[in-house]
């Protein structure tokens, strides 16, 4: 196959791709890669003149900032728990729908429904159903509405929490931002997870049966390996959005990224590169975007080296 | 003889597991159902809070104690959602750039997922890598560099802005290249054996086998046309150029006087997504097919 | 061989575009002084743009008054648009400086125009308004018509030069229950002591209720450090200054009456003030005051549903440090112009910006559509203008009445690249201090201080 007339048509068929490429990825980069070595660079300045050296100064400048740990911190907790919550709860989800008959179709689509709807939109109204209406913090305390999730909790006896208000704990906040962005994540994982579960051969499972092999067994020495591309998959693309979370923490949060009182306690590090853009700090902007870059290319090469050890054609 | 008891004993243990399976299937598919449900009415509660939201008056919205069902039925908000905003004009220029965009799209990307899937040249495994890597870079950060790339194109309120910076998509090219490598190679050598050109080869087995795939991507990217706000909304300042989302949203921002009718803005979201909604309903064993053979490999 | 010659072909085409991307640099056009050219206007033709957020009412308006613009300067075009709220003007303006396709004239706050002027992007006014060519400055009765305190607001740079004409502006006021102050004798405080005791005479009355109401902790902060006369912030040296002993003193006393019940604000409530001052529902928890701008009196009245009896708003300036000295923001789009190479087109905006912030009848109906105040004073001399202000249960009309009253009570914070930081900041302070859980309350505040003047400094 290694045949020279395929070489220039490779390339030709892949020019109308890399041309684009060249123009609206590889050149941002370039720029990007450029601003993030000119010390303090801002657009604003440059178009009045301004020249800026060449320096680290930015990158310094990116983790010197008191709440860098706060926002790598955050960025990483909540890759790190809603990747694998929503993956197997999507895993779960597809092998329930798979075994059952009827309303399997309807069920299917009810669960796409979180998928077409406008993220920020959702987010406020998740954000309605944890609000806790009250002066909750001060020393007479009333609630005056403790929010459906509260009301839904205390019929099993359970004490109004104050999830996302004035004076809410960190742990109340990071529950919530989970529950919203495996809400969000679940329709796509549920979506390939099933698609992956269709095309599995009864087979498997009949030979499963025979041999009296327990459900649970089943799913995990069966369902598991055989779905194991799909699961690679979903993890990968799962850490590689999962990194650059932003506008589910602004849809539950707000622009402050955090709870009343608590500006940026929730803050990522797109929520950082966000707020550097705004202060019109496009070089500080950059060199947290070069850092992110290389989080998330040292975490899929990881993801990709154990794939190669566990997925299974 | 003895061979004899053991047969039967067998089939003893058979019957005797296979009634306990019914009832482990019965109280399985019990728990399987009740399971579902709940993740449903979970997944579907936002959803109704956003209706009843959406019919709600703006005063009774900003009550501190909130209603579970609207005093006041407002279906005069979706009326207003519909009318403030100019959405003939979206509609159509939504739909323009989503077909023309998808189109241009799927060409780019069936060409370049066949040359990684099929054909061989040095260096091709680091290019996709490569290309593989841009996936990883906040897309956020392009923006204003692609902005003077376009200004200087002289692109700013036309339609060719808001279609030809997105054409190509690295993840959609990693899915179409992820369905043709699923085709056996065997085919493609007969086909060079036979002369049939790779154009032919492409287009006559290679694209009617992955057709799932490619019914998803375009799913996908109409998609993508009917939510995108950030770039809409920064490259059009011509009213008769503007997208669904970006007219929907700023037809409810009243700045001025500090308020948002967000009644109406709820009912504007919902609006937005019932299409979607539908296209999901219609192609729904297709956009199955396709996802499912995206699984990685090689 | 030609094959491989169009494939290396290829790869220059590629590596060319990316490399004269990068190489063509643009600059933008500073104006920082701009020149009124000898003769001023001269009739061409010239389009201007004009981003701002009106809604769908003022844009009308707007539409109307440039058809009478277009009777005094026919060749000049306005183009406006709706740009989302007031961030996305920010966002969007200061992507288009970076190439030169800003617009002409653009709604702005303070701080967005010092954003833009860190490019050199705007045009400073007072060659402008201080033209001798016909047509182009403005008289001294037209200096004067304007509010001087909403006037002053385009000199807070810093420098003392004017960047932005006010068009529109709104203030926070104190709305009452009047039915219930009535019917237990009480009267709206004036000063902050008088607010201290009027909470504890409430509390007695209904001790569910939590008596005030306050929309945002940040125009509170503002307004406390004017009223105290304590430091900010500041255009020039050391910008944030805001971390003082008088500010702690009276962060701390207003954490006592949050922790007492007398207080609560938006954000720490979790719901509109507004909705908790309509409140009917007698089981519920309401309260009797509300501080809030006057932009959103709409909301501050009741809406009795069947069986409720709803009671009388009225609508008082908020209470004072000194009632002889008083202070009290105000808020509210401004106009700035940005530079642009041809100086017609600058001319063009500048008659424009004039027309609508000196133009009487515009300013009226503009506050009618918009429940805000107009900018000159002049206004009142119309008679369908004070027929509204005076409009019986008309509770826009009675907020911009009392807004315009205090016409000498307006201050201006200074304006610079992260001004807008230093607000969000004491706001998020305000909100801290007030709900913490901690013996030391004075430590936690010195540090809450710090913490913010920190967070202001690294991002500015």
């Amino acid at each position: 196959m290694v045949d020279s007339k395929h070489k220039w048509k490779a390339w030709l068929y892949l020019s109308p791709a890399l041309i684009l490429l060249a123009v609206f990825t590889v050149y941002p980069i370039i720029n990007t890669v450029r601003l993030a070595f000119l010390e303090d660079y801002s657009m604003m300045k440059a178009i009045s003149g301004a020249t800026f050296e060449f320096g680290f100064g930015n990158f310094t400048k990116v983790v010197e900032y008191r709440n860098f740990l706060t926002c790598l911190k955050n960025t990483v907790l909540l890759c790190v728990l809603t990747v694998p919550i929503s993956t197997i709860l999507a895993l779960l989800i597809a092998v329930a729908l798979n075994s059952i008959g009827p309303l399997r179709r309807f069920l299917q689509t009810i669960y796409f429904l979180p998928y077409v709807t406008n993220s920020i939109a959702i987010g406020m109204v998740f954000a309605a159903m944890f609000n806790i209406v009250g002066n909750v913090s001060s020393e007479s305390t009333r609630i005056v509405s403790a929010g459906i999730v509260n009301n839904f909790l205390g019929l099993f006896g359970v004490e109004p929490i104050n999830w996302i208000n004035a004076g809410s704990s960190y742990w109340a906040n990071m529950t919530v931002m989970i529950v919203y962005i495996v809400w969000n994540a679940l329709p796509f994982k549920i979506l390939i997870l099933l698609g992956g579960l269709q095309s599995i051969n009864k087979q498997y499972y009949d030979a499963a049966k025979v041999d009296g092999t327990s459900r649970a067994r089943t799913l995990w020495k069966i369902t598991v390996p055989l779905l194991s591309p799909m699961l690679a998959y979903v993890v990968i693309t799962g850490f590689m959005g999962g990194f650059k979370e932003y506008s589910s923490i602004v849809g539950i949060f707000g622009e402050t990224m955090g709870p009343p009182g608590g500006k940026g306690e929730m803050n990522t590090i797109v929520g950082f590169i966000y707020q550097s853009l705004s202060g019109a700090h496009q070089g500080r902007a950059s060199a947290a975007a070069l850092i992110l870059f290389a989080i998330i290319m040292a975490v899929t090469l990881v993801n990709l080296q154990v794939s190669k050890k566990k997925v299974h054609y | 003889m003895a061979e004899n008891t053991k047969v039967i004993m067998h089939e003893k243990s058979i019957e005797k597991t296979s009634k306990l399976q019914l009832v482990n299937n019965v109280v399985g598919t019990f728990f399987r159902y009740l399971f579902l449900l709940i993740v449903a009415i979970v997944v579907l509660f936002p959803f109704y809070w956003m209706i009843i939201s959406s019919l709600k008056t703006l005063t009774e919205y900003r009550l501190s104690v909130p209603t579970f069902w609207p005093k006041v039925v407002m279906w005069s908000n979706y009326a207003e959602a519909f009318t403030t905003a100019n959405l003939g004009t979206l509609f159509k220029n939504t739909v323009i750039v989503g077909v023309v965009s998808t189109i241009l799209s799927l060409v780019i990307t069936v060409l370049t997922a066949f040359v990684f899937a099929r054909l061989e040249f040095k260096g091709k495994n680091a290019l996709f890598a490569a290309l593989l890597g841009t996936m990883m870079i906040p897309g956020e950060l392009f923006t204003i560099t692609n902005y003077e790339t376009v200004f200087r194109f002289g692109w700013l309120d036309t339609y060719t802005v808001l279609i030809v910076p997105f054409l190509v998509s690295v993840f959609y090219v990693y899915l179409l290249r992820q369905s043709f490598m699923q085709i056996p190679n065997s085919l493609y050598l007969a086909a060079k054996v036979d002369g049939t050109s790779d154009l032919k080869y492409l287009w006559k087995v290679m694209i009617p086998l992955a057709m799932p795939t490619i019914i998803s991507i375009t799913i996908l990217k109409m998609m993508g046309a009917w939510n995108s706000y950030m770039w809409p909304n920064l490259v059009t300042r011509d009213p008769n150029m503007e997208l669904i989302t970006n007219g929907l949203r700023n037809a409810f921002t009243e700045a001025t006087s500090g308020d948002t009718n967000f009644p109406v803005q709820m009912a504007a979201v919902a609006l937005v997504s019932i299409p979607l909604f539908l296209v999901f309903i219609f192609f729904r064993k297709y956009i199955m097919k396709g996802v499912s053979r995206s699984g990685i490999k090689g | 061989m030609k094959k491989k010659l169009l494939c290396v072909l290829l790869i220059v085409v590629m590596l060319a575009t990316t490399v004269s991307l990068i190489a063509c640099n643009n600059n933008g056009a500073g104006n920082a002084n701009f020149v009124v050219p000898e003769g001023g206007y001269d009739g061409s033709a010239v389009t201007i743009k004009f981003y701002h957020t009106m809604g769908e009412g003022l844009r009308e308006v707007l539409d109307l008054y440039i058809i009478e613009f277009n009777k005094l300067y026919p060749n000049i075009t306005v183009e406006h648009s709706q740009v989302g709220g007031y961030d996305d003007v920010r966002e969007t303006i200061s992507t288009e400086i970076n190439v030169g396709a800003q617009p002409n004239i653009a709604y702005c706050y303070p701080d967005h125009v010092a954003l833009y002027n860190t490019a050199g992007a705007i045009v400073q006014l007072d060659n402008l308004i201080n033209s001798t060519e016909e047509g182009i400055g403005l008289s001294d009765e037209q200096k004067a018509d304007f509010i001087q305190g909403y006037y002053n607001e385009g000199k807070q740079f810093g420098d003392d030069l004017m960047y932005t004409m006010p068009l529109s502006k709104s203030t926070e006021v104190l709305y009452y229950n009047k039915t219930f102050f009535d019917a237990n004798g009480l009267t709206p405080p004036t000063t902050w002591d008088e607010m201290e005791a009027l909470c504890k005479r409430i509390k007695e009355l209904d001790p569910d209720c939590i008596p005030l109401g306050y929309d945002s902790e940040a125009n509170w902060f503002i307004t406390m450090c004017e009223q105290y006369g304590s430091p900010y912030t500041s255009a020039t040296g050391d910008r944030f200054q805001f971390n003082n002993d008088t500010n702690k003193a009276f962060v701390k006393r207003f954490r006592d009456w949050y922790q007492k019940g007398y207080v609560t604000t938006q954000e720490l409530f979790g719901a509109y003030t507004s909705g908790l001052f309509t409140e009917l529902d007698p089981k519920e928890q309401r309260c009797y005051m509300c501080i809030g701008s006057t932009g959103g009196a709409k909301h501050q009245v009741p809406s009795p549903d069947a069986g409720q009896t709803g009671f009388t708003v009225d609508i008082k300036p908020i209470p004072q440090v000194n009632p002889s000295n008083p202070k009290v923001i105000s808020q509210g789009p401004s106009l700035c112009i940005f530079g642009k190479e041809n100086p017609q087109e600058v001319i063009a905006s500048w008659l424009f910006v004039k027309f609508l912030t000196t133009n009487v009848d515009f300013q009226a109906e503009f506050s009618m559509v918009s429940g805000y105040a107009p900018v000159i004073k002049s206004v009142s001399s119309l008679e369908g203008y004070t027929n509204y202000l005076n409009s019986s249960n008309n509770i826009i009309a009675l907020a911009t009445k009392v807004c315009l009253q205090q016409e000498n009570a307006y201050y201006t914070s200074p304006a610079f690249n992260g001004s807008s930081m230093a607000r969000d900041e004491v706001g998020n302070l305000m909100q801290k201090c007030f709900t913490a859980t901690t013996n030391d309350v004075d430590g936690f505040i010195n540090q809450a201080f710090i913490d913010a003047v920190d967070e202001c400094e690294y991002n500015s």
